[in-house]
């Protein structure tokens, strides 16, 4: 069982408060969903979770199976089992897909990497997602649609196999058939190997396909209303507006 | 396949036949060696250089139609170096240099004075020290082409600098220069790009751009929560950077990197 807590977390970025008293617990086997407008701290709170260095956390803990990861590297977060899958990948011109991934595996499992493996897995899940066979050889996201940069993300989480799974507006930029692919290979990963999982979105319709345990409304940077998968449909039928009383941006 | 191997003062040459080469004293009192190369047919050219002692000059005349591929690995020495390169009626030069020298000083002139006559320029290198390297290009003939791409990783006591001079007098038409520049530096020091164009000429496309910086941190942060090490992040981007548009030497370059991003 992998605990991933989240505690009186207050964070700025360039003088900002963004995320203020946030609180959330999360473990393996949980889905939570994090839903909101624009601006409220989601994209924050998935990117502090994961170490990057633009966030300051100015009080509060972050802590993984109980222990504290504030001062962790962003590697070491990951090598310890945390993944983020980003709302906008970085296109790497040069670097190979190949390379990227074979480095972080190798990072991962040490002198227990082995090469055929990992042809045979990035094989299965490039076919799975749909994705071009010669992806890997081209560069990082380079020249990749929208569409094509959240699948490699997803592919990713496969090949290195992390517990805890967060997912930034991983629904954006796919169109209908896409999303129902990325959303049954989230779900297939989940039923595989039961992790954490947290995602951000906009929209009920990424919900479809990756069923949430909770639901939380943010506001301010705080959960102000959390619920089961009940309450995103609420949220589609009244907006965010009546539900929490704020402005939908 | 043609080979030059420079290693202390002894210049070695192996000649596949397509190629009239010659050796010689530039200036003993500088202690200036020459190689003169001719390219009569489509060929290779290797050029190995290391531990030299002494001041090279290369001149190298493509002839008219010919196509050529200079491949040129710098390693543990200090350099000074000029090449001249003369270039005839359709003929195309490719030139993949990459250095890892201590201190180097360069000067290539490349004179394009045949028509649609055509050079790549791609020089990669890892700078310790004092490096800087002159580029002067003489669009002599209508419609030639010029691309010169300079990339360099400057680290520990570098001091990198990449200046390009292109030139077109007026009435020379339809001619194409690119000049990119690009230098992570990883250092406190200051390090220049200088390009420059000086056209006279209204019939000319010209592009050039100059970028000094670090790796950005949006990238590093990419790759480290991927579980990679920073400094092995570092590795893959300046392998990213370094290695595109390098054929022959690709493998050595690779080399290099891993030395330098354990």
């Amino acid at each position: 069982m992998n605990i991933l807590n989240i505690d009186n977390l207050t964070v700025e970025v360039a003088g900002k408060t963004i995320l203020k008293d946030f609180n959330l617990e999360i473990k393996s086997g949980e889905i939570h969903a994090i839903m909101g407008p624009n601006g409220t701290g989601k994209s924050t709170l998935t990117k502090v979770i994961m170490g990057d260095p633009n966030y300051k956390i100015i009080k509060g803990t972050i802590s993984y199976n109980g222990k504290a990861i504030n001062d962790i590297p962003v590697n070491e977060r990951a090598k310890a089992g945390i993944f983020l899958g980003m709302q906008m990948p970085l296109a790497i011109e040069g670097v190979t897909n190949a390379d990227f991934l074979r480095s972080a595996l190798r990072a991962k499992e040490g002198d227990k990497f082995k090469l055929l493996p990992f042809i045979r897995e990035v094989d299965k899940y490039t076919e799975k997602l749909h994705m071009d066979s010669d992806m890997i050889l081209r560069g990082i996201n380079d020249g990749f649609s929208g569409g094509e940069r959240k699948k490699n993300e997803i592919l990713q989480m496969n090949i290195l196999k992390p517990d805890v799974v967060l997912l930034d507006e991983i629904d954006s930029g796919l169109d209908v058939d896409s999303l129902k692919l990325v959303g049954e290979s989230v779900m297939d990963y989940y039923n595989e190997r039961k992790p954490a999982i947290l995602l951000v979105t906009h929209y009920q319709r990424l919900l479809d396909y990756i069923k949430p345990d909770f639901i939380h409304i943010m506001k301010d940077g705080k959960i102000v209303l959390s619920g089961d998968s009940e309450l995103a449909l609420k949220i589609e039928k009244q907006g965010y507006d009546k539900l929490v009383g704020m402005d939908n941006e | 396949m043609n080979k030059i191997t420079v290693y202390n003062d002894e210049i070695k040459i192996e000649n596949s036949g397509n190629i009239e080469i010659s050796v010689g004293e530039a200036s003993k009192f500088f202690n200036v060696q020459s190689v003169k190369v001719k390219v009569l047919e489509d060929t290779d050219i290797v050029i190995d250089v290391s531990k030299v002692d002494i001041k090279l000059d290369f001149y190298i005349n493509v002839l008219k139609g010919v196509k050529a591929n200079i491949y040129e690995y710098k390693h543990d020495g200090e350099y000074k170096f000029q090449y001249k390169y003369y270039l005839e009626e359709d003929s195309y030069l490719n030139i993949e240099k990459i250095n890892d020298g201590r201190d180097i000083k360069e000067m290539t002139v490349i004179n394009l004075n045949g028509e649609r006559a055509k050079v790549d320029s791609n020089l990669k290198t890892i700078s310790k020290n004092q490096e800087k390297y002159n580029f002067l290009v003489y669009h002599n003939a209508k419609d030639t082409i010029s691309n010169i791409v300079n990339n360099g990783v400057n680290i520990l006591d570098g001091v990198l600098e990449f200046n390009v001079s292109g030139f077109v007098s007026n009435g020379i038409t339809g001619c194409d220069i690119n000049q990119k520049g690009r230098i992570i530096n990883m250092t406190e020091n200051n390090c220049i790009i200088k390009p420059n164009l000086f056209i006279d000429e209204e019939d000319v496309m010209a592009n050039h751009s100059a970028l000094i910086g670090t790796f950005s941190s949006d990238e590093i942060f990419y790759l480290m929560s991927r579980g990679i090490s920073k400094k092995a992040s570092e590795n893959l981007l300046t392998k990213g950077f370094l290695l595109k548009g390098i054929t022959y030497y690709k493998e050595t370059l690779e080399e290099i990197i891993n030395k330098y991003w354990r």
